[in-house]
Formats: C-alpha cells, sequence, structure tokens
C-alpha cells in the first residue's frame, strides 16, 4: 500500500507541478497577441511571428494540460448513475470503463510518439513565412499524453485497491489545493 | 494483385472544401473517369477537406498507406519534398500560365518532382496549374500605395511581400472575411477570381490585382504507391494516365472558370481590374528575383530548378 | 456491417459509457479508436492523433483561454460582484431580473466572441453563484446560462458561419446580417419565457424584499459598476468593429481591460495573476480535451461513411418541400444530440444544400435554421458541449442530473424561436436583402 500511495502521489504532485508552470502560457499569449495588435495597427508593421508562435503555444499549452485536469478530476463525467452506487461499486465500474479509456490513450501514445519521431528526424518546421521548427509542438502530444495515462494508471491502481477493499478512496487520492474550486 | 472482378474501394482526402469548384471539376471528374475506365471497379470515397486529416497531414497519411489518395498543395509537403517551395510558385516568375505548364511538362520539372515524392511512396501528378491573384480594398496607383499596404498571405508569397515593402500578414481563412470586411487587412489572396469569389472577398474588396503574384501547379494529386501496385493488371496505367490527361483538361478548363468569374464579379458586383503601374511591377520583379535565390539555397535540387528556370525566363526575353 | 447498424452501435457505445461515468473526452475518443479499429484497422488509429494535431493549431481556439480569463479575473476582482448587485438594485422588483440579465450579458458576450464555449464557462463562473447567492433555483440558473453561452454562433461575429458560408458559397455578410434578428427573437421569447414562469412561481426568482430595495440614489450610486464592464464590452467590440483586431485577437483585448479593471479596483497583482491563469488552464484543459476527442469522433464516424447514410435517407422522404425541411430539422436536432457541430455540417450539408436550392429556398435563410439547430445542440443531452462546460464550473453541490434537468423547457423556448423563422423567414432575409 505504502508503494502504491507513494507512486500515486508522486504522479499526481508532477502533473501539478509541471501544470502549474504550463498555465503561466496564458500571460505570454495574451502579450504577443497584445504586441501583434500594437505593431500592426500603430505601427502599421506586422510582424510574420507573433501570431504563429502564439498558435503554437497555445497548442503545447491545450494539449499539456490533459495530466493536471485529470490530477485535479477535473475532465468531467455523467453522473447520474455514479451518485446512487456505494464508493466500491464505483471503484469497479471505474476499473471496468477504463478499459475504453487506456484503448484511447494506448492509440494516441503510439501514433503520438511515431509522428512526433518522423517530425523531430526530419526536424520539421512550419514552412510558414517565418518557418520556425514545429517539432517541439508535435512533441507535446505524446509527452502530454505519457503524462495523463501516468495519471489514468494511479487511478485505476487506486481503484482497484477500493474495489478489492485494500484500501479506502482517500487513502489513494492526493487532495490538492484547488480541487474543491473552480 | 486483386481478383479481377473485385471492387476496390480508396479513401481519398481532398484539400478542398465541398463547395470549391475544384472538389467538382476535379475531384468528382476524376471519381467518375475512373469509374467508367475500370468498368466500376476502382471506386473513389471522397473527403471534403479536414474529414479525416488536415491538407498538412495528408501527404503523411498517403505516405504510410493509411488512405490511398489524397489532394494537397505542395507546399503542405515541403519537409518531403525539397523541391515543393519552388512548385508552390515563386513570385513574378512566369507570365503567361502557357509557360508554367511548358516548364512543368516539357522542360522535366514535374518528373522530378515525381522523383522526390515516390522516395516515399507516393506517387505525385499535379492537378491543374493557375495563378494566384490579389485582391485589395483599394487600388494600387503608386509604389507607396504597394507599401502602405496590410495583405493577408501566407508561406513564401507573405515572405516575399513582406520583404517587397507591404506588411504580409498571416489570418485563418475563417478570419479573413471580417478582417478584410473591418479593415483589419487591406488586401488579401485566396486562388485567383474564383477563390476570392467563394470565400465572399469582392463583396470587401473591390480591386482585381493583375498582374497574378504567382502561376503555379498548386493543386496536386498524390496516390500511395502501395495502393497503386495492389490494383489488378493494367489498372495502375488507367490511373495514371487519366491524371495526365486530367491535368491538360482542368488547366485549361481553369483558365476559362478563371475568366468568367472575373467577368461576373465585374458585372455584379463593381469589381474593378487592378493593373499594377509599370514602375511598381518592375521593383516587384526585382524583389521576388532575391525571394528564388533564397529558395535556392534550400537544395541542391531546388538550386537547380532555380537555375533552370532563370535559363528559361533568359530565353524568353522576361531577364 | 451496413452504416445504419453502425451508427445505432457507435452512438449506442457513446450513450453507454457516458452513462456508466467514464469522462467525456475518453468516452468519445475511446468509441472512435474501437470503431476505427473494426471499420478500418489499426494504422486508422494515425488519423485521432492526427486529428488532435490539427485542432491543436487552429488559432480561432485561442479566443477560449483569452476569454476564460477575462472572467476569471473580472470574478476576483469583485467587478462581477458589483455588475449583479448592480443589476438586481435595479431590476429588484422584477422577478427573474437577474436571469434576464445574464441573458443580456451572454447576448454581448456572443457579439464580442465568434465561439460558444467561452461564453459558458465565463457565465457559469460569474453568473451562477451571482444568482444562486441571491436565492434563485438551480434549474432557472443553469437553463438560462446553458442558453444564452450558445448563442455565440448565432449573433455575429460566428466561426459557424464562415464555415457555413465557405461550405455553401453564400455571402457571410449576408449571413451574419441574418443572424441579428433571429439572435435578438430568441432573447426576447427566453426573457419572456423566464418573466411568465417566474410571475406564477415566484420562488425560482425571487424579487428583492420590499424593505431591500434601493433609493434611487443607491440604485445610481451601483451604476458605477457597470462603468468598467462597459468599458471592456467597447474596447472588445470597438476593436473588431473599427478593424483594429480580428475577434480572435479582441479576446487579448478583452483580457487588457479586465487587467486595467483589476487596476482599477487595486486588485491587480500576482497572487491574483498566479490563480487566474492556474483556473484558466485548468477549464481551458477541459474544454480543449472534449474537443480533441470530439473531432476524432467525427471524423471516425465520417469514415464509417456517415455520407452514404445522410443520402439514403433523404432520398426517401415523402411530403413535399416543407415535409423535407422539417425532416431535415429533425435530422440536425438528432445528429445535435450527439455529434458535434462542424461534423454535422460536413456530413448534412453536402446532401441538404443542394435539395435545399432546388426547392427554391433561400440558402440564407436555412443556414440560420441551421445554426440555431447547432446552437440547440450544444444545449441538449446527452452531449452538448455546452452542459459538459457547465459541468465543468459549477459548485460540487450541482450534478449533471441538475444540469440535464434544466434543459427542457429552455430548449422548447428555442425550437419555438426555430418555428416561427421557419413561418416567417424575413425574420432572417429582411436585414441581408435590406443591407446588401
Ligand atoms: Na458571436
Ligand atoms: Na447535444
Amino acid at each position: 500500500m505504502r508503494v502504491l500511495s507513494s507512486f500515486i502521489n508522486g504522479v499526481t504532485r508532477l502533473n501539478d507541478f509541471l501544470g502549474r508552470w504550463f498555465s503561466y502560457l496564458i500571460l505570454v499569449i495574451f502579450a504577443l497577441l497584445i504586441l501583434e495588435v500594437g505593431l500592426r495597427y500603430i505601427m502599421g508593421a506586422p510582424t510574420v511571428w507573433t501570431n504563429e508562435l502564439s498558435q503554437l503555444l497555445f497548442g503545447v499549452y491545450a494539449v499539456m494540460s490533459g495530466g493536471y485536469v485529470m490530477a485535479h478530476r477535473g475532465h468531467v463525467n455523467v453522473d447520474l448513475l455514479y451518485s446512487h452506487l456505494s464508493v466500491r461499486a464505483q471503484a469497479w465500474l471505474d476499473v471496468f470503463t477504463s478499459v475504453l479509456m487506456f484503448i484511447f490513450l494506448f492509440a494516441l501514445l503510439y501514433f503520438g510518439i511515431s509522428m512526433a519521431m518522423e517530425s523531430i528526424q526530419s526536424l520539421e518546421t512550419s514552412y510558414s513565412a517565418w518557418n520556425p521548427p514545429i517539432w517541439p509542438v508535435k512533441a507535446a502530444l505524446p509527452i502530454a499524453t505519457a503524462l495523463l495515462t501516468l495519471q489514468c494508471l494511479a487511478k485505476l491502481l487506486g481503484d482497484l485497491a477500493v474495489a478489492l477493499n485494500l484500501a479506502k478512496p482517500e487513502d489513494v487520492r492526493l487532495e490538492l489545493e484547488g480541487d474543491n474550486e473552480h | 494483385a486483386q481478383a479481377d472482378d473485385e471492387v476496390i474501394k480508396w479513401k481519398v482526402q481532398s484539400h478542398w472544401p465541398g463547395s470549391s469548384s475544384s472538389y467538382k471539376d476535379s475531384l468528382e471528374r476524376i471519381k467518375k473517369v475512373l469509374a467508367e475506365r475500370t468498368d466500376g471497379r476502382l471506386q473513389l470515397q471522397l473527403f471534403e477537406a479536414g474529414a479525416l486529416f488536415k491538407a498538412q497531414e495528408t501527404f503523411n497519411a498517403v505516405s504510410r498507406g493509411i488512405i490511398q489518395m489524397g489532394t494537397i498543395s505542395p507546399g503542405y509537403a515541403q519537409d518531403k519534398l525539397p523541391l515543393a517551395g519552388v512548385a508552390s510558385g515563386l513570385p513574378f516568375a512566369f507570365h503567361h500560365v502557357w509557360e508554367a505548364v511548358y516548364f512543368h511538362k516539357n522542360m522535366g520539372f514535374e518528373d522530378k518532382l515525381r522523383a522526390e515524392a515516390a522516395k516515399h511512396g507516393v506517387y505525385y501528378s499535379t492537378d491543374k496549374i493557375y495563378p494566384t491573384e490579389m485582391v485589395l480594398k483599394k487600388p494600387v496607383n503608386s509604389w507607396d500605395d504597394f507599401t502602405g499596404l496590410k495583405i493577408r498571405s501566407s508561406g513564401a508569397l507573405q515572405k516575399f511581400l513582406t520583404d517587397a515593402g507591404a506588411a504580409g500578414t498571416y489570418l485563418p481563412g475563417g478570419e479573413l472575411y471580417q478582417a478584410l470586411s473591418s479593415g483589419v487587412v487591406d488586401g488579401a489572396h485566396w486562388g485567383a477570381s474564383q477563390g476570392a469569389a467563394s470565400m465572399g472577398l469582392y463583396e470587401v474588396a473591390k480591386y482585381h490585382v493583375k498582374p497574378a503574384l504567382n502561376i503555379a501547379g498548386t493543386d496536386v494529386f498524390i496516390v500511395s504507391q502501395k495502393a497503386l501496385d495492389a490494383l489488378p493488371e493494367g489498372m495502375a496505367k488507367i490511373v495514371k494516365d487519366s491524371l495526365e490527361e486530367q491535368f491538360w483538361i482542368r488547366t485549361n478548363q481553369y483558365q476559362h472558370d478563371e475568366q468568367i468569374a472575373l467577368a461576373k464579379a465585374e458585372r455584379e458586383q463593381g469589381v474593378k481590374v487592378n493593373v499594377l503601374p509599370d514602375d511598381v511591377q518592375k521593383k516587384l520583379f526585382q524583389a521576388a528575383q532575391k525571394t528564388w535565390d533564397k529558395e535556392a539555397e534550400r537544395s541542391d535540387a531546388a538550386a537547380a530548378a532555380v537555375k533552370d528556370l532563370k535559363k528559361f525566363l533568359t530565353d524568353l526575353g522576361y531577364l | 456491417m451496413s452504416i445504419e447498424i453502425l451508427t445505432l452501435l457507435f452512438f449506442g457505445s457513446l450513450l453507454l459509457f457516458l452513462v456508466l461515468g467514464l469522462p467525456l473526452t475518453f468516452v468519445l475518443g475511446g468509441v472512435s479508436v474501437v470503431f476505427l479499429y473494426f471499420t478500418w484497422g489499426f494504422d486508422s488509429f494515425y488519423m485521432v492523433a492526427s486529428q488532435i494535431w490539427g485542432t491543436m493549431g487552429s488559432f480561432t481556439l485561442v479566443a477560449i483561454p483569452l476569454f476564460v480569463f477575462m472572467s476569471m479575473i473580472l470574478e476576483r476582482t469583485g467587478v462581477a460582484n458589483d455588475l449583479y448587485r448592480m443589476m438586481h438594485l435595479w431590476c429588484g422588483g422584477l422577478r427573474g431580473g437577474l436571469a434576464i440579465g445574464t441573458l443580456g450579458i451572454c447576448a454581448i458576450f456572443a457579439a464580442m466572441c465568434g465561439i460558444s464555449g467561452a461564453a459558458v464557462v465565463a457565465m457559469g463562473t460569474i453568473a451562477l453563484p451571482a444568482m444562486l447567492e441571491r436565492g434563485y433555483d438551480k434549474k432557472m440558473a443553469l437553463g438560462c446560462i446553458n442558453t444564452g453561452g450558445g448563442w455565440g454562433i448565432l449573433i455575429p461575429p460566428s466561426v459557424m458561419m464562415i464555415l457555413y458560408s465557405l461550405i455553401t458559397g453564400v455571402s457571410v455578410g449576408q449571413m451574419f446580417a441574418a443572424g441579428v434578428l433571429p439572435g435578438i427573437l430568441l432573447m426576447v421569447l427566453t426573457s419572456a419565457y423566464i418573466i411568465i414562469r417566474c410571475y406564477f412561481q415566484p420562488h425560482l426568482a425571487p424579487a428583492l424584499p420590499e424593505d431591500e430595495r434601493a433609493s434611487w440614489s443607491e440604485k445610481f450610486g451601483a451604476l458605477r459598476a457597470v462603468a468598467l464592464p462597459i468599458l471592456i464590452v467597447v474596447m472588445v467590440l470597438g476593436s473588431i468593429i473599427a478593424g483594429i483586431t480580428t475577434p480572435t485577437e479582441a479576446a487579448a483585448v478583452g483580457v487588457l481591460g479586465a487587467l486595467i479593471s483589476a487596476a482599477t479596483y487595486r486588485k491587480l497583482n500576482i497572487p491574483l495573476l498566479k490563480e487566474a491563469s492556474i483556473r484558466t488552464f485548468k477549464l481551458t484543459g477541459m474544454i480543449m480535451w472534449i474537443l480533441f476527442a470530439a473531432h476524432a469522433f467525427s471524423a471516425a464516424y465520417q469514415s464509417m461513411g456517415a455520407q452514404t447514410l445522410m443520402e439514403g435517407m433523404m432520398a426517401s422522404i415523402p411530403g413535399g418541400p416543407w415535409g423535407i425541411i422539417v425532416t431535415m430539422m429533425l435530422v440536425l436536432f438528432l445528429l445535435g444530440m450527439v455529434l458535434d457541430p462542424v461534423g454535422i455540417m460536413m456530413i448534412t450539408l453536402p446532401v441538404f444544400l443542394p435539395m435545399i436550392k432546388a426547392m427554391g429556398f433561400d440558402p440564407i435563410w436555412f443556414g440560420i435554421l441551421f445554426v440555431i439547430n447547432m446552437e440547440i445542440g450544444y444545449m441538449t443531452p446527452p452531449f452538448g458541449f455546452n452542459l459538459f462546460y457547465l459541468k465543468g464550473v459549477v459548485p460540487p453541490s450541482v450534478t449533471m442530473k441538475d444540469i440535464y434537468g434544466s434543459v427542457l423547457p429552455f430548449v422548447l423556448v428555442q425550437l419555438l424561436g426555430l418555428a416561427i423563422i421557419m413561418m416567417f423567414p424575413e425574420i432572417a432575409t429582411y436585414l441581408p436583402q435590406t443591407l446588401f
């Protein structure tokens, strides 16, 4: 049990930590767009790079959120049936439905890696006027999927422990700051 | 090869939206032609832009054999095809469509592209060659008018327009109309007349600029070599021959349709043709040559192609 | 296997796993992958990864985190609360006044933003707690945000209308103009519903008690609270209309306005920015992962031959032009329950439009009917983006059952609006014909 809860806590803290840093990208995206508007409207000199850079950063921002949102149990679901079940029944149900979840994550991981490797090998660029490298953004997809998969694995192991009556739900879930607000 | 009487279905990812004239005139045409010539044994299943793969991913999907066929602009496969930059159109190189056609077909440029694509298991066949032309909210009558423009552009042309002194800026297609309407930008290019009309640009930009920014083989069919090899005896040749024939029919037809679209815009929407003054054209031609030289630095193949091009233009008396 | 049976199994599995409580993004993604495996093979999973990569590169979506960020700042600095206090003082005597005020703010949001997700999350954050605090019924408050939040695609600017124009070849400007009156109609109808319902059932949206009603000087004093929100609206709308920014960039102008507001309230500091950033990240992540999987889901359905199904269905409808139009509306409504709007567009329009044109109907009018159907699709269970975005922001005391339960009367009101526009096409066609 100790090993299990330290795995769960470790993964959750990792995603929480990374998420906090990635969340500041919104400030960068905001600054870039305002800069572009200013340069274009006031100076009459739009740049070739601000909009594209903010779009690339947004891609990283969006995809990297997966693990963080999972760590905070923020991926929404329908709780119609759920709320009528006992804690153990909920855990069993989650173990069962997680099969579908892992199938999705596996497909994403497999071809995300394949896409990223192809991109890294050719050091792919966007071929726009600015032509920045886009392989780091493509690489973000499998990295983010891996982080999300780890968090889902932590949840699965926790659910199994609860389902088999080896642990209580609160033992296999790390409560994080900000979990009960939005 | 598969049994002779079996129906073969190919998934075809287009880079044209369903409403685009090319979706009907190019894609549905080739579907019909191939069905006829194979007695219905080769069926193309068409998908609109983005339905399965977005345009930038279509070459990869065909190369991996996940779908059998697609249409792209060569610009979407620049990381795989070093010559794609030249193929997507060097600015202010050709004056007439036939010149670009001659360069492609008679001078062997398309064969070189085909060889590059073949390395990735893809058969490359140009759908048509056509011009890319700008529409503007206000006409250009002097060099100052040109350098004061903010133009929605993309890729190599955006770089060219900016280097030449205007302000090229990228906006996604979905925001183009709004941006042009409110004056975020003064002009844009989306194909030529038919493209501008399909995006509603003539509603808000009344000047159609000539000459073309470039003339190039910007629409291309790509076919998975694996899928071609799996066809029954003789059918691969039917596919290739039909695509070759398509190039000639569509390139000619497209010029006709362009003129019709422009005439209609002039008649019904009050669009005026703005021919760039001679000094503006001259300055743009000089700026363009710098862009060609930069494109030539990209690879040995590109350098050779640009060299061929310069020789051709010299022979024609343009350089 | 035929596409009819595949369709049943495909959406049946979606429904099953939704009810079993698996998060939506995994249901959409997982069902897509499983069905792709059996209809196309292992390699097709590449399409799922590729669709997500495509969604990551969509510049228009950048507006979502920016508008969410703006709302988070407005909420935490107290601007939003002051705004609702002001509305309560002014409309205090009117039952349901806050709900109608909320609809008004939704309409303004819709005029600022071409997509709908950001508005729902923003209003869920700002308006829902404000209404609940003042004794409003959960379902009334939820339903009104669910409805108003979807107007972003009907009131211009609208990314959905631009897509429709691109697919059909009608004028974007005319589509935009056509959306204005139907948008106002839906707002009037929804407000009327709230007023009538709350008149008979006052407990749903209590008026301010007599003794708490404000004097005129208090009312005018509270008006200061609207100065900053109005500043933001003017900045955002002004920059779009004056041609300073595109709608996506305008979202950044909205953030700038929110930062100015925070500074005016003397609340602009590092902890505020940190907190707003992390909350925005969590909500945007929730939205984006749903979109990632939803796009894969649509692509999977299309690859199975959804369009063939449409063609087959539409070929066998009796009942003349109006029978066909009504059937189309029904198909769109049903698809809206289970599929995302862009997917619906790609599946249905290539089949519907030639028929619409052949029957002599105005494609602009049909476009408005289409967009309203998509707006309704955002709010209908089991799969409606608005519902899930709301679920992502509501306090734990509000369950999905509450949210689903709030939908019905509001959908009926929107359907009434749809029917009115079907009967009186001028509501949609008057402005575009006058202006162009
Ligand atoms: Na809008
Ligand atoms: Na729905």
